[in-house]
Formats: C-alpha cells, structure tokens, sequence
C-alpha cells in the first residue's frame, strides 16, 4: 500500500461499522478537521497565529468516533486526535487574536469562527465530549453516605497524597541525558494552558450563586494580574518561555502537546460549558488549585538543577505563593462552603470532581514522562527497532515499558503489510501516534525524525529504523526531495 | 473523627475495622462498600445469595431477605478511581485497627435460577437495616 503524507495511514477501523449517529458524527468531526486551516504548514512549530493548528485530518480519518474512549487509552492515538480536535472546539468559544495584528489573518479569523466551523462545532461538541470524557462515569465512582466532613476528609486526604508524591514528569527531567530539551518538553505542556490560562475558568463567573461565586472571581482576578496585563499569569508564563528562547505565541508548539495534557486542560473546558456540572468543577478546580502550590516548589527545585539562574522562575515563584491563597480560598470558600450552603446531596458531585482532577492529573505526568524518557533514548530505540526487524525479541526497557519485537504486520499490530508513506519536501507537518508499538524504517532518502520541540531531530537514512512505543508522538520531517518511510506493527513479547 | 483507608480493590474485596466488617457488593456496575452484618441476628451477608430477581439477598444463618437498595444504604463512603478506592469512616477511633482482605463473596454471585428453600418457619424479610 502507498500512501502521501495526507492519507496517511487510512486503515479504517469505523468502515464495518452500520451507518447511524456514529457514522454522521464521524463525518462531521472529520469535515471539520479536513478544513484549510487544519491541514498544517512546511513548519514544525505553528507560526503566530492561533486559528491555524494541523488536526492530521487523515489520521483523525483512523478513528472510530461512534466507540467511546476507555481509560486505558488516555495516552493513544484515539485520545490525540479526538482531543485535538475538541481543545480547537474550545477555544474557538475564546477570544483569540494574534499579538501581531489582524491585518494579514483577517481570513483565518473569518473562517475560524465563521459560520460553516461554527455550525459543525455545535452540531457534534456534545457527542465529541461524550467521546472524550463518558469514561469517567465508570471510571470514577463514588458511593456511600457522602457528608460536608467525608468531603473534607477526601480532600485533605488527596491532597496530601499529591503533596507527598513524586513527580513522574520532574523525576524523568532528572534522570535525562539532555535535561535542557526534557525540561522544555514539560514546558510545552504548561503552555497548552499557560498561554491561554484561566479561560474555562472564566466561565463559571457569570449567574448568581452568592459568596462562593465571590470568592471564584478573587482567584480568577489573580489569574489576570488584576487588570495589569504584565502580571497576568499568561504574561509571566510567557516570560518564562523567552527565558528559554522558546516562542511566546498561542499554539506554536501545538504539534508536541500530548494526549493526556490536553484531555487535562480540555476537562475543565467539559465542566465549564454545562453548568449541570458546575460541582464536578468546583471539586476539581479545588483540587488543582491545592496542589499546584507544592507542585510549582518541586518544579522549581527541579529547574534551578538543570538551568541555575538562566531561567526565569517568576511563573512558578507566582503559583508557589498565590496558590497557597487559592488553595485555602477554594478549599473553605467555594468547595465547603457550596458543601455547607446546598447541602450532602451536591457532596458526591464535588467528591468526583476531586477524584477526576485527580486522575486526569496523575495521566498528565505520566504520559508527560514516557514522552520525555522515549525521545531521550532514541539511539537506544534506533537498536530496539534494527533489532525487531530482525525478528529478534528485544526488551523496549524504559520509556514504552513494553517489549516488542518485528511481526510484518500493519502499523495497527494486526497481520498485513507494512504501511509505507512518501513524503516530498515542504510537505505539510504534523505529529501523531499509535495505539500499539510500531516500528518506523525509512525506506528511501533522508528525513528527521522529530520528537521533541526544542531537541535536535534524529536524522534517518534507508534502512534506519527506530521503535515507537505506544503513545508516543512524533513527526517525520522529509530531507531529501522525496523520501519514504514503513511502519511495521511491534507486538508485546510476554 | 473521620479515618481514610486506601483500598487496592484489584487485591482486597473486604475491610475489617474493629469488630464490623464490610465487603464490596457489586451490583449494576457499581461498588459499594457495606456492612457485612445481617440486621436480623448479625450473619454473613457476604455469603448470603441473591434472590432471582435480583432485588433482595438471603443471609445464610436465617434466610433472612434484605432489599438490596436497604444494602446498599449501609455503605461507607467511598470514593474510587479505577481500583484504587479510598474510604470515608465517618467517627472511627484512631485505635480502632482497620485491615483490608480478601475473601469469598457469594453476594456477588449471578442469582441462581431458583430460591433457595429453607426449612423451619418463614424467613424474615427486612427492607430496612
């Protein structure tokens, strides 16, 4: 089979399925994701404007949306593209305008919050967040006779586990070979909501619902630097990223944000929109808000280590103290006091919002770290893949945790040729994964193989080959005029 | 004073805490953790069998038949994510030993076709604990 870049992959794993609901959900969502503006440029960062950002149309063309995640697919190919696409549904319900000016965008503008976008958007958001989110229903339970001190007791509890814990994403920072590029990484998934911080926030400020909605907007002036916009907390943030001489813009480093992160940041976008949710937000929001504090302390520590005075901690200075603030005055004045004020019966509600910031918390560190670990140990993957080629059981010891070894088959894991894809120099870019491991080979020219934002990409000549664990996003960027490269699928060894 | 147990629910399926116990009855996708104590004369519900329409349990001592939703009232609070569930004992002593285990649970059976029969006088049935 050959494919171009823009068909990459094109298996279809919906096209058994009976024509329904599904079927025209599948449609919609892949019209909107086939838009011009979805369909990615030459460049591997996107450039200063926040209405371009490349949905892989023809890797979201793979996915089955009639078929709900599962939890043990938060990092998978599945999770990406549908959370690329619902954090662009999102968004396009903010504000966004370039730092730059319109002048050269206005069409952009006009196209991404124009009518035609905008209908598909509200034509299928609810079943796209279904598709995202329904899981946690099973996922996350709370039973049991549920009172204003259970709540305090879960809460403190919770909060003191995180306290306590290690971070998985600092941790894989420490142990890098190039600390530098895995602490960027983690940067990359801060901007996802840094640049953009307090916007789901923002939407649980109108109505009226008394003290606790005072004591909301006091956290959410805090966010926005209290009308000053050098000290709003995007602003901050993006004094960090310069410090680090990455790009300040809303979403240059769209292509290497990963799955967990924004199902992270698109999960308080879910709770925001249906306010018949607004105590599963409150729950989580208070959550976040507690644990951010200690969390920001050990990223400091963290990158003190790796850059000394070079990097500029004012960001996370900011949240280690404020957050303080905001841990106590969501904790007494929004989550007890909404306890207090309507009574047990919103308690589970605001328990699951907890346990739920929580999960989808841990999942952000985790897929954040076997990022880091994989595209700190491609030479070691370079091996792993030669060696799965062969036919030889090999051990994928560290980042994907897997053991893999060469089967031939499809890139899917499932018996069937390798798929093959050519690309042509200046081709549009994208990144993407997969739900199982495969094993990527370049079989003609020359092209780089991009995992990182800010690292070196890994040159590839023919024959190369490097082991993609599940999960893991990369992009292939072509060198030569034309190139080609196979995907072979990699089965676990047990 | 509350306490907060962990529970690996992957491992463990019941708690002892001091002289109570409580088991993880599972019933329409949920998981509770109830009290393992029949209101009549304190058996085993965790061994007691599902009557076929599913709605009540039989303890083993009496045959007594407790509605299932009157079960599940005497749960504990408790939050999961996964298997990984933490439990709310509202007012247990911080002396008072708190020991997950695992352990057969018949309640959580499919219901047998039949009920069963018991001899002696007519099993009791209680809606309420």
């Amino acid at each position: 089979m050959v494919t171009t870049s823009n068909d990459l992959l094109t298996h279809s794993v919906h096209s058994a399925q009976p024509a329904g609901k599904a079927e025209r959900d599948l449609s919609r969502v892949h019209s909107f994701a086939s838009d011009e503006l979805f369909t990615g440029g030459p460049h591997v960062l996107h450039e200063p404007n926040p209405y371009r950002r490349m949905l892989m149309p023809d890797a979201v063309a793979e996915v089955d949306f009639g078929a709900p995640l599962l939890a043990s697919e938060y990092a998978g190919h599945r999770a990406l593209a549908g959370h690329r696409i619902l954090g662009t549904f999102y968004e396009a319900e903010t504000v966004l305008l370039p730092e730059q000016g319109l002048a050269t965008l206005r069409g952009d503008f006009d196209a991404f919050y124009g009518p035609r976008l905008r209908r598909i958007r509200e034509s299928c958001l609810s079943d796209l967040e279904d598709f995202a989110f329904s899981f946690l229903a099973g996922e996350v339970e709370v039973t049991g006779g549920c009172t204003v001190d259970v709540l305090e007791a879960y809460f403190q509890h919770a909060v003191a586990e995180a306290e306590q814990g290690e971070s998985a994403s600092l941790a894989a920072i420490a142990g890098a070979s190039d600390p530098a590029v895995a602490a960027d990484t983690y940067l990359v998934q801060l901007a996802l909501d840094g640049l953009t911080e307090a916007s789901a926030m923002s939407r649980n400020l109108g109505g009226a619902y008394g003290p606790e909605q005072s004591a909301l907007f006091k956290i959410f002036i805090d966010e926005f630097g209290y009308g000053v916009f050098e000290a709003k907390h995007t602003s901050i943030f993006s004094k960090l990223l310069r410090s680090r001489a990455m790009q300040t813009h809303v979403h240059a480093y769209w292509n290497f944000y990963l799955a967990a992160p924004m199902a992270t940041n698109n999960y308080y976008y879910y709770l925001s929109r249906d306010h018949a949710k607004f105590f599963r937000y409150a729950g989580a929001v208070t959550y976040a808000e507690a644990v951010f504090a200690p969390g920001f302390v050990k990223m400091i520590e963290t990158y003190r280590g790796v850059f000394g005075d070079e990097v500029d901690l004012h960001y996370c200075e900011e949240h280690a103290h404020i957050d303080q603030h905001h841990g106590r005055i969501t904790r007494d004045q929004v989550l007890l006091a909404l306890a207090r004020r309507h009574g047990d019966g919103v308690v589970p509600e605001l328990l699951r919002g907890i346990a739920e910031a929580r999960l989808l918390g841990a999942w952000f560190e985790e897929d954040t770290a076997a990022q880091i670990r994989w595209a700190d140990s491609i030479d070691r993957h370079r091996e792993l893949g030669a060696a799965a080629l062969d036919g030889d059981a090999v051990a994928a010891g560290g980042t994907g945790g897997s053991t893999a070894r060469g089967t031939g088959g499809s890139a899917g894991g499932s018996a069937g040729r390798p798929q093959r894809v050519e690309l042509a120099a200046g081709h549009p870019f994208g990144t993407r994964n997969h739900d199982e491991p495969v094993v990527l080979q370049l079989a003609d020219g020359e092209a780089d193989l991009v995992t990182t934002a800010t690292g070196r990409p890994h040159r590839l000549v023919r024959g190369d080959a490097v082991l993609v664990p599940a999960g893991r996003v990369y992009g292939v960027l072509a060198v030569s005029p034309r190139c080609a490269y196979q995907l072979h699928g990699a089965a676990p060894v047990h | 004073m509350s306490r907060v147990v962990v529970m690996d629910l992957s491992r463990h399926n019941a708690v002892l805490a001091g002289h109570e116990r409580y088991f993880v009855f599972e019933q329409g996708g949920r998981r509770e953790l109830v009290r393992d104590r029949c209101p009549h004369r304190g058996g085993p519900l965790s061994l007691g069998r599902l009557t076929p329409d599913g709605r009540r349990l039989t303890c083993p001592w009496h045959g007594t038949r407790l509605t299932t939703s009157a079960l599940r009232r005497t749960a504990l609070p408790m939050v999961r994510s996964g298997d990984h569930a933490v439990i709310v004992f509202p007012d247990l002593p911080a002396e008072v030993p708190v020991t997950p285990v695992r352990w057969r649970i018949l309640a959580n059976l499919p219901p047998p076709a039949e009920a069963p029969t018991a001899g002696g006088p007519p099993a009791p049935e209680v809606s309420e604990p």
